[in-house]
């Protein structure tokens, strides 16, 4: 296998969790940049790409809520769970972690 | 203009009108944050090269609008293996109409390079043709399910249908070969040889003139200029159908061999339709071989032009039906089969 084939299969690794990444990040405000830094801050790098596209799917499907604002010399767009995004997101966790403990198992 | 306002503006080009203006309002204000980043980190104020930097980073302009817009296709995944199938009866429907029209024409003007090249260039022009009728008219279907918000996302197949294992029971075995139809034609195509080249005189009426017997043929010197390509297409049927037998099966190969004799076959009786007097039953040969009267005889000779004419219709429209058969059978498989015991 090629080092460009095992990029793609640790890409294909990490876009399955990242929905769940960040849902788990938005029960505070964050405009984009801030959330894109507050990921990779603590080891998940999503590139813009596929974080704002994705902030954008999951407004259209009602788990975000946003709104623009003007903070000091530009706009900004601020993303946060909505109710039903907080309603949603124990039941992704809940879930992640029984996908988890399965792999454990499998891979012992 | 700067470089930035550029930017969005390009991407803003291939985003959708209802919400590009949100979008590029988004994409321009992250580009900001991210060239202030970058301007800290490197201790300089934001320049030409910072920007380029982290446009370069940020991705082409349509590659980022097509990163906000579902996939888009001409045809989507629910509607191409119909599309497959609809191409595949098309073509061949085309592609067999065009082999007889070329068999026709070099039948009736003779064979020729330059006949054969036009033919060519016809039966080619004829397959693009149908390729992009079919293409557009599925892409037209995409186009109205997808505005008008089909029922199912288009990243999405549709949901698989309740499948019974029972239907497997339906499912026929290789198409068997039917021994009886497949020995009555090598009979029939073998009596017709031997008829037609050995014994064209006995295909007729024998009557007596002042006492002795003569005869009276049905086909005519320009019905028998035909028999040697006839001849030629009976003894390739009696090759097919035994090759046939020994296989059991129809297959793709035999099917398509038979599709093109029928092909010949219709091209020939097309020719033969429009070429006059190949019946011998004239008004005046009547006239000489019997008491009938002119007008007798001359409706006797019409009707009996008309029938030929009808037979050679039929004939057509048999050979046309069974080549539809095949082609049905190669590429929509739907047969019916005796159910298997699972009891054993």
């Amino acid at each position: 296998m090629t080092s460009e084939s095992f990029d793609n299969l640790i890409l294909e690794l990490r876009r399955g969790v990242i929905v769940l990444a960040v849902l788990s990040q938005l029960g505070e405000e964050q405009y984009g940049y801030s959330l894109m830094k507050l990921l990779s801050d603590q080891g998940l790098v999503v590139d813009q790409g596929t974080l704002y596209p994705l902030l954008r799917r999951l407004e259209s499907q009602g788990l975000l809520q946003s709104d623009w604002r003007i903070e000091t010399d530009r706009p900004r767009r601020y993303y946060l769970l909505s109710d039903e995004g907080r309603e949603l997101l124990p039941r992704l966790k809940e879930e992640w972690s029984s996908i988890v403990a399965m792999l454990k198992t499998m891979l012992a | 203009m700067n470089l930035i306002d550029t930017y969005v503006s390009e991407v803003g080009k291939h985003l959708p009108k209802k919400s590009a203006a949100d979008i590029e309002a988004e994409i321009r204000s992250v580009l900001q944050d991210m060239l202030e980043e970058r301007s800290q980190a490197a201790g300089k104020p934001v320049d030409d090269e910072l920007t380029f930097e982290v446009l370069k980073e940020y991705g082409a302009p349509d590659k980022v609008a097509a990163s906000y817009q579902s996939q888009r296709y001409l045809i989507g995944p629910q509607l191409f293996p119909t599309f497959q199938m609809v191409l595949k009866i098309v073509l061949s429907v085309f592609g067999t109409l065009a082999i007889l029209g070329l068999g026709i024409q070099l039948a009736r003007y003779g064979v020729s390079v330059d006949g054969i090249f036009q033919g060519i260039a016809g039966i080619i022009s004829a397959f693009i043709t149908a390729l992009g009728n079919v293409v557009l008219i599925f892409a037209i279907i995409e186009w109205v399910l997808r505005s008008k918000g089909s029922t199912f996302p288009s990243q999405e197949l549709p949901a698989e249908k309740q499948w019974d294992p029972r239907s497997l029971l339906k499912i026929s075995p290789p198409d068997r070969v039917k021994i009886g139809e497949r020995i009555a034609d090598i009979v029939f195509d073998s009596a017709a040889i031997v008829l037609f080249n050995f014994y064209p005189h006995i295909i007729g009426f024998n009557y007596l003139q002042e006492g002795v017997w003569k005869d009276f043929p049905v086909f005519s010197e320009a019905f028998f200029a035909f028999i040697p390509w006839l001849t030629l297409i009976l003894v390739l049927d009696i090759g097919l159908n035994i090759a046939v037998l020994r296989q059991g099966n129809w297959k793709s190969f035999t099917r398509w061999f038979d599709i093109g004799l029928r092909g010949a076959m219709i091209s020939i009786g097309a020719v033969m339709l429009s070429t006059p007097g190949l019946l011998a039953i004239t008004a005046d040969a009547l006239i000489t071989a019997s008491p009938l009267d002119l007008p007798t005889a001359g409706l006797l000779e019409v009707v009996a032009r008309q029938g030929g004419a009808s037979i050679l219709a039929i004939i057509i429209i048999v050979e046309l039906i069974e080549i539809a058969k095949h082609l049905y059978r190669m590429l929509v498989k739907d047969t019916k089969a005796a159910p298997f015991d699972v009891n054993g």
